[in-house]
């Protein structure tokens, strides 16, 4: 078993043993088992982070992906001696990361216990973060397995511990966010399946990996160096719009993003944490991971439709935030309208708008969470969301308004701040390509500015009466307090990566660009070449 | 090896048959075992006892309502244990035939036997075992010993008392259930083994006769009585017209002078399946004949148009029964209808079964009835019922692809192995759900309804998570093993029907033209499964969102609960990993046997 295994499998095993141990303890020795239980999932979620943090130490990413070996033989660091899982399927444990996968396993691990630690005090503790540890496994498994089944198969499970989260303890309309959670994004990962399915119907024999009955696998390393996966281009097209749909709604983009609002607004704050700061860029892995690697030329014919998705949820979310007089909302749709840059950084088909997209999707995994945390805590201390409902937040919890300040402020693209780096790469790749449509998204930015500064305006500051600010309604004579020390250390140190990687994004981007230049050389320029397109 | 002679015959006979053996003992045993001690034996069923003036009561510890059950589970899972050695490495009596004289012989190449105990019958009777013993299980908590019976009153002393106590230590009734089933295991394994049509028409009707009775045995369920005589009309009907069309195909087998030829086994050079193939183009006698046999075996796995005693059947009964027609009975009628087809009459490669449009056709609708109306019941029991339609209809799309003449040598064996391995995991997870059934039966809610279910998740966590992942298997969710078998049968048919179709063929209207239609079965399995997936995630949706009619906790039911706990298990480990592997390969044994013939 090497680290990346042990990384991978212990939460789901701890987090199940967890879970189980609580149910079978007597009754009596509940409460003293409930705390010990918490402690022993945020000390595991720990010690799985300093894993992960070691791991990118031991195998020198810098040097390894310096090289921009992509796809290949050896272009996955850790990676296992494949296991046969069903042998006659072919379905193996094959796992293994690169420069694609390491930064969002790492966002992973970091996530997992500062979710834990801004919900300490969730009610059924217990089984509340044993619940977000069985999530850190199925996310990790999203991200490191190299197999298209167990790819799918954790895809979805990701779906029950977080549709447990929303429903137990979501907000008032839990049940049916979790319902529409559930069921919109699982018909949209069914579609995904098809496609999946099709491509495993046309993988050629690969040696250990090829199932016994069928003669075909599902490895995703064999299946990248076939050198033609399905001959018929009509098919082939087919099975790139089935990924797309699945990835698109995970992501989500407009048309297909209404479920993240209702699923926000109503989850716990770890789970909003967790939703918007890993979940939804498993949408845009698995798009880069399969879709693109797999079917460039497709990609390419599709860059009207990727620049369209992408601009439409960028505008259409900035636009819908404005009229937002639901803080946990407005920050929903902000993710929609950051995730419409992914697409867009995507459909550059350059180095740094793919490297651009890439650290967009790392540093909206520092940023949104810190956001969510902030309005958790504004729920739990003043028991409302309403943006306007109260005033001169400043004056009452100096430390949550500062972070909710920073957290504003990263996320619409403050320079020496993490997001503005990833905007300024994508804006400068869709320049190159584009030319001055670039003048569309970046307007836009603009519109983001306004409504997070308004509302800052409107919640932050603008109090009539200097020394008491106005209380919302729902606080019934309730003392204002500032939030409690296990959410201003969670919150501190996203704000502080948020911070480092705004000043050094060297430390991601570097490999980031060089995994982007990888995909360009080896995949999308033989595609363009194919296409008959001057690039 | 052949042994000619009759006096090493008859001790590998119990040898060859050990599992068969095991239950004969086991009825006997439990013939004998409750009337120890006693004066008289009680004939079963009945009321009479014939008097042996040896003794005087019966033993307590022979009349505890426990030794029945106990006495079944034990034969069952004995008789399990040898069937699995036949997939044991370096097992000796893999592939032994039984001629009608009773010789034995090993190999079973070309000569004349009505009975075959290879990897392909081994392989149904572990399923028929497996299935048996948790409805078993399930009854053994559950059976008071008298349709009235009642606790004795607290204010009762003395002999009132005593009397009352002994009246309720009475297995008396469980006797008579578990004899019942362990007919229905002989029954069942009969027609399993068998390759003469006569002989599987007699284990066909000895299960089916044990089953009708099974169904009406829970009296105290004003609804058994009334289920069990729809099945009953319903099955007797469809038994009539299997033999109907034996008589026809016997008299097709012979000549109108020479009527020695004429057999009705499906093996030998004068067997069925030699003539069948001996045939030019379709002799109507054998056609209606065949038709006319197929139509037991297609209300066996509850196909439409013979499907609807089943709902009914399923929801008047207890759960433990609904549990065997829904697995056991359903795996025999396939476990004949394979047989039949594949020996009989499966069609030379590139040319199509006569019997292919039939199967087709009546695949896509069993699949899509069976979910249309799984869709729109309340009543769990009947959602449970017309998902095994449903599911009857994936297997027979394998069916038509086998049948379409597309498939080779390996394609023929994955659908074999395919339709096998379904058979087997859904003895897992169709099981563990009306496991869950009984559960929430026995302690008076009405399975029927819905409501049973509301709140289930905050009543028993373990069992409602229990519950959901059967749900989900049944589903087909990757990676349990509802989805590997379903993958498997998919897999099959695309496999077949796209041999002929050229896959590189430029556009995908192309492509699709350039298919058998077969394919299109794959496609309705896909949509289909989609569509099942709001029935089955309603069951879920129920046992965690809404709120509990009663907040009673489940009964304690040990033995049900390590079931539900066994086919959880079961249930993940056959979709992943080295178990899974080791079932297929065991399906593929039995393809693979099946298809030598």
């Amino acid at each position: 078993m090497n680290s990346l295994e042990i990384l991978t499998l212990t939460p789901l095993a701890a987090g199940l043993m967890l879970l189980f141990l609580h149910e079978i303890v007597p009754n009596q020795a509940k409460e003293k088992a409930t705390d010990l239980i918490r402690y022993a999932n945020l000390g595991i979620a720990i010690i799985l982070f300093l894993l992960a943090t070691q791991i990118g130490f031991e195998t020198d990413w810098l040097d390894t992906w310096a090289a921009g070996n992509f796809g290949g033989q050896n272009a996955y660091i850790l990676e296992n001696t494949p296991v046969s899982l069903i042998s006659s399927i072919g379905v193996t444990w094959h796992i293994g990361i690169d420069a694609l996968s390491y930064p969002m396993v790492w966002l992973t691990t970091l996530l997992i216990p500062l979710s834990m630690l801004v919900q300490w005090d969730a009610e059924k503790g217990a089984q509340f973060h044993s619940l977000i540890l069985i999530m850190e496994g199925a996310l990790l498994g999203v991200f490191v397995v190299l197999d298209l089944f167990m790819f799918y198969a954790f895809w979805e499970l990701t779906l029950v511990p977080m549709f447990f989260l929303i429903l137990v303890w979501g907000g008032s309309d839990r049940r049916y966010a979790a319902m529409k959670f559930f069921i919109y994004t699982f018909s949209a990962s069914i579609l995904m399946l098809i496609g999946i399915l099709i491509v495993y119907f046309h993988s050629a024999p690969a040696g250990g990996f090829t199932g016994t009955l069928t003669g075909h696998h599902f490895d995703m390393v064999s299946l990248m160096q076939q050198s033609t996966l399905i001959e018929s281009a009509g098919l082939r097209m087919v099975v790139f719009l089935l990924l797309l749909v699945g990835f698109a709604t995970k992501m989500p983009s407009v048309p297909v993003h209404t479920w993240l609002p209702d699923a926000h607004v109503q989850a716990p704050t770890a789970g909003s944490m967790l939703l918007a700061g890993v979940m939804l860029k498993m949408g845009a892995y698995g798009f880069l991971r399969i879709a693109v690697s797999f079917f460039p030329q497709e990609t390419i014919t599709m860059i009207p439709l990727l620049v369209f998705l992408g601009m439409a949820s960028l505008f259409y979310g900035a636009w819908v935030c404005l009229g937002q007089t639901n803080l946990k909302r407005m920050v929903a749709y902000s993710s929609v309208s950051h995730m419409g840059l992914i697409f867009l950084g995507i459909a550059t088909m350059q180095p740094l708008g793919i490297a651009g997209a890439l650290f967009m999707m790392f540093a909206h995994g520092l940023i949104s969470p810190l956001l969510f945390a902030v309005c958790g805590s504004f729920k739990h201390h003043y028991h409302t969301l309403e943006i306007g409902s109260m005033r001169g937040l400043a004056h009452h919890s100096p430390f949550m308004a500062g972070h909710m300040m920073l957290g504003w402020m990263a996320s619409l693209g403050l320079p020496l701040l993490a997001g503005f780096v990833a905007e300024v790469a994508i804006m400068i790749a869709f320049w190159m390509t584009f030319g001055w449509w670039v003048l569309i998204p970046a307007l836009t930015l603009i519109l983001t500015a306004a409504y997070y500064l308004w509302s800052m305006q409107r919640t932050i500051f603008e109090s009539s009466d200097p020394h008491r600010g106005i209380l919302p309604d729902t606080m019934h004579g309730e003392e204002p307090r500032d939030i409690t020390w296990h959410e201003n250390v969670g919150m501190f140190i996203l704000g502080g990566l948020a911070i480092l990687f705004g000043i050094l994004p060297a430390i991601f981007f570097d490999m980031m660009s060089n995994w982007s230049s990888g995909l360009v050389s080896e995949v999308l320029i033989d595609a363009l070449t194919q296409l008959e397109v001057t690039p | 090896m052949n042994i000619e002679s009759p006096l090493l015959a008859s001790p590998l006979l119990g040898e060859v048959l050990r599992p068969e053996m095991t239950i004969l003992i086991g009825i006997v045993l439990l013939i004998v075992v409750p009337n120890l001690g006693n004066a008289t034996i009680r004939i079963p069923m009945t009321k009479f006892r014939i008097p042996v003036f040896l003794g005087g009561r019966r033993f307590t510890m022979t009349s505890d309502p426990l030794i029945p059950g106990v006495i079944s589970m034990f034969v069952l899972l004995l008789s399990m244990a040898a069937s699995l050695m036949t997939f044991v490495d370096g097992h000796e009596l893999v592939n032994v035939c039984i001629s009608a004289s009773g010789a034995i012989q090993q190999g079973c190449l070309g000569s004349d036997y009505i009975l075959r105990s290879d990897p392909y019958s081994r392989m149904f009777t572990t399923i028929f075992f497996f299935a048996l013993l948790l409805g078993t299980a399930a009854m053994i908590n559950r059976m008071p010993a008298f349709v009235d019976a009642k606790a004795p009153h607290p204010d009762d002393t003395g002999a009132t008392r005593i009397h009352a106590i002994r009246r309720l230590l009475n297995n008396r009734r469980q006797g008579d259930f578990h004899l019942l089933i362990l007919f229905v295991a002989l029954g069942m394994s009969i027609v399993a083994l068998s390759t003469h049509l006569f002989l599987l028409f007699i284990g066909l009707e000895l299960a089916s006769l044990a089953i009708y009775v099974l169904v009406a045995f829970m009296k105290e369920d004003e609804t058994s009585g009334e289920a069990a005589t729809k099945y009953f009309l319903t099955g007797s009907v469809a038994s009539a017209i299997t033999l109907y069309g034996m008589s026809l195909l016997y008299i097709w087998s012979g000549s109108a002078s020479n009527y020695a030829t004429a057999s009705l086994s499906l093996v030998g050079p004068n067997g069925l399946a030699a003539t069948w193939q001996a045939m030019d183009s379709v002799d109507p006698l054998a056609a209606i004949g065949f038709g006319m046999v197929l139509v037991g075996f297609g209300f066996k796995i509850s196909a439409v148009p013979f499907h609807f005693a089943a709902p009914d059947a399923y929801s008047g009964t207890s759960a433990p029964m609904a549990l065997i027609l829904a697995t056991a009975s359903k795996a025999m009628g396939f476990a004949a209808l394979v047989r039949v087809l594949v020996v009989m009459a499966m069609p030379e490669y590139g040319t199509e079964a006569t019997w292919l449009l039939l199967v087709g056709i009546l695949s896509v609708i069993t699949m899509t009835w069976g979910n249309l109306a799984a869709l729109s019941t309340e009543n769990p029991k009947r959602m449970l019922a017309y998902s095994s339609v449903a599911h009857a209809g994936y297997l027979l799309a394998a069916l038509a692809a086998l049948g379409s003449g597309m498939a080779g040598a390996a394609t023929s064996r994955l659908l074999i192995t395919a339709v096998a391995f379904h058979l087997l995991v859904l003895a897992f997870f169709k099981s563990g759900a009306f496991l869950v059934l009984t559960l929430t039966e026995m302690k008076g809610d009405d399975a029927n309804k819905m409501e049973s279910l509301y709140g289930l998740g905050r009543r028993d966590p373990i069992m409602a998570a229990a519950m959901f992942v059967f749900m989900l298997a049944l589903a087909g969710v990757p990676p349990l093993s509802g989805f590997l078998s379903k993958f498997l049968v998919i897999d099959g048919i695309v496999t077949a029907s796209t041999a002929s179709g050229s896959l590189s063929a430029g556009g995908a209207i192309e492509w699709l033209s350039s298919v058998h239609w077969v394919f299109w079965l794959a496609v309705a399995m896909a949509v289909n499964s989609a569509l099942s997936l709001f029935y089955y995630l309603r069951i879920g949706q129920v046992m965690f969102f809404e709120t509990p009619r009663s907040i009673r906790p489940l009964p304690e039911a040990p033995m049900i609960r390590i079931a539900v706990i066994l086919c959880l298990f079961l249930t993940v480990l056959a979709g992943l990993g080295p178990f899974s592997q080791t079932l297929v390969d065991m399906a593929t044994m039995a393809a693979q046997e099946l298809l030598r013939v």
